[in-house]
């Protein structure tokens, strides 16, 4: 049976501003799309350090030292930079919402909700991350693996979008492609300004928050949830001492447990008196923030090879803190045996304070800050 | 042809992952209506909104092109990335989370932007007169 409609009216709403037009949309949407797919891979990228499968644990590399900073800083600049872009690209196809009548065939109704998932999956992808880089949790759900499953959703709905598109996009594409020069002459000039402005708005944007990742630029950060100015020992914390339940009187007696075919303990005083070595390393969190710090400590190696452990083995470590997600932490192979991770036991010279992980914690290179685990109470090999 | 297909054909297939992964959610539709909501959001306030806006510029005489818009669309991107710290609820029990003064801050940001918007107008028509 064929699909009819009754012949359509008048349109309800109307636009006349200028600037509506396929041009414009693929101008923003060249960069609307790159930024969505850097933030994409740099997420993925991250998802996969934080919860490895099973054959990649023991492949995953310890360098370069600071791949996960500058990953996960792009992530978080990407995806705020996303957020002008594609408040600039919904505007320009805005009048299509009261496209009239507003369903024309079946087909014509698959690609109108394909658009709305597409729009539902960008707005909730940067509304859920940039708010969780301020701490803020206003939803029901829990965060990572929602915001995680909707990535998916909305790179396939980016896709899909693509695909549909691709004829007007190629019209499009430069200023003198076949389509661009079908359109008023007259607007060129205001699409150009237009364009610039929003270049200026994603440039003001990254300016005032990426200081939290680029140290260099901090001067210039005006909204960022975090700044490498403000931080006990010259260092933001994300989780504290109190959030995980940690006291000083909880750490009385404390002795690192070392658990493999020769099990032993130590005391901080022991610990000390071993090698120590000095590196240089940041803390770079998946919420984009990252600075680096001096750390002094011994290697991990050291430790588990005191412990009988050969010298492809892993590490698995144990925090002294109640209860959290990352309590209990794998250390892949590449990363236990490399000679920048320590057991660190003191940062900027100083010992470590408690919210940095007192007496000791981790710190390793190319790795995100949930597993730099702190007040470090067992060491075993993995 | 074929790529677009393929092409079309790979979106759908990872949507259908990312559909699958909700699924497997507690309470998914908790999460869809977040999802309707978030096109709400932009459809229902912030374009209209942003249209208003155009408006009242027009309506104020200055023309909503050149300096004028680009100024507001600088000064509306810095106010929507501003909004999280300015209206996140109650004080975070870590010092190092939200160190700034991000209210002030704000404010210093609209005066910047109406300060070199202003300046760029009022030079360029002194220009145009001597000219």
């Amino acid at each position: 049976m064929p699909f009819t409609l009754p012949p359509p009216g008048r349109p309800p709403v109307t636009f006349k501003g200028r600037l509506h037009d396929a041009r414009t949309a693929t101008a923003i949407g060249r960069w609307l799309g790159l930024a969505i797919v850097v933030c994409f891979a740099t997420g993925v990228l991250s998802h996969c350090l934080q919860h490895p499968p099973h054959w990649l644990a023991d492949r995953l590399p310890s360098r370069p030292y600071w791949g996960y900073r500058v990953t996960q800083g792009l992530h978080v600049a990407s995806g705020t930079a996303a957020i002008p872009l594609l408040l600039a690209k919904l505007w320009t196809v805005y009048p299509r919402l009261f496209a009239w009548p507003p369903v024309r065939s079946p087909r014509h109704a698959l690609e109108r909700l394909s658009v709305a998932v597409l729009v539902a999956a960008g707005v909730f992808q940067l509304i859920t991350g940039f708010l969780n880089t301020y701490q803020w949790y206003p939803w029901p759900f829990s965060f990572v693996p929602v915001h995680y499953a909707v990535a998916w959703l909305l790179l396939g709905a980016l896709l899909l979008h693509l695909a549909v598109q691709w004829p007007r996009i190629r019209a499009h594409w430069s200023r003198s492609s076949e389509g661009t020069l079908a359109l008023p002459a007259a607007d060129g000039p205001d699409r150009r300004q237009l364009l610039t402005a929003i270049a200026a708005g994603v440039g003001a944007v990254t300016l005032t928050t990426v200081g939290q990742s680029v140290t260099a630029l901090a001067p210039f950060e005006l909204f960022a949830p975090r700044s490498p100015e403000h931080g006990l020992q010259g260092l933001p914390v994300n989780r504290t001492a109190a959030a995980a339940q940690v006291t000083e009187a909880s750490l009385t007696g404390w002795r690192l447990t070392v658990d493999g075919p020769r099990p032993y303990l130590l005391t901080l005083a022991e610990l000390s008196a071993m090698a120590q070595y000095e590196v240089t390393l940041p803390i770079a969190c998946v919420e984009g923030w990252s600075k680096s710090a001096h750390w002094s400590g011994v290697r991990v190696r050291d430790l588990l090879e005191r412990a009988g452990a050969g010298p492809r083995a892993g590490a698995r470590v144990v925090s002294l803190e109640a209860a959290g997600a990352y309590r209990v932490m794998e250390m892949g192979r590449e990363y236990a045996q490399d000679p920048l991770t320590l057991l660190a036991l003191r940062l900027g010279g100083e010992p470590l304070s408690l919210d940095h992980g007192y007496p000791a914690r981790i710190i390793a290179p190319n790795r995100p800050g949930v597993l730099q685990t702190k007040w470090v109470g067992r060491l075993e090999v993995a | 042809m074929t790529y677009r297909r393929a092409l079309g054909g790979l979106g759908l297939a990872l949507m259908a992952l990312g559909g699958v992964l909700l699924l497997g959610q507690p309470e998914p539709w908790r999460i869809a209506l977040w999802l309707a909501g978030a096109v709400v959001l932009h459809d229902g306030l912030i374009a209209p909104l942003v249209l208003a806006v155009a408006a009242l510029t027009a309506a104020a005489g200055l023309r909503p092109t050149g300096a004028p818009r680009a100024a507001l669309i600088v000064a509306g991107s810095l106010t929507a990335i501003a909004l999280p710290p300015l209206l996140r609820p109650g004080a975070p029990s870590n010092p190092t989370v939200l160190p700034l003064d991000y209210a002030r801050n704000w404010l210093l940001a609209m005066a910047a932007i109406a300060l070199v918007t202003g300046a760029y107008l009022g030079i360029r028509a002194l220009l145009r007169r001597r000219a």
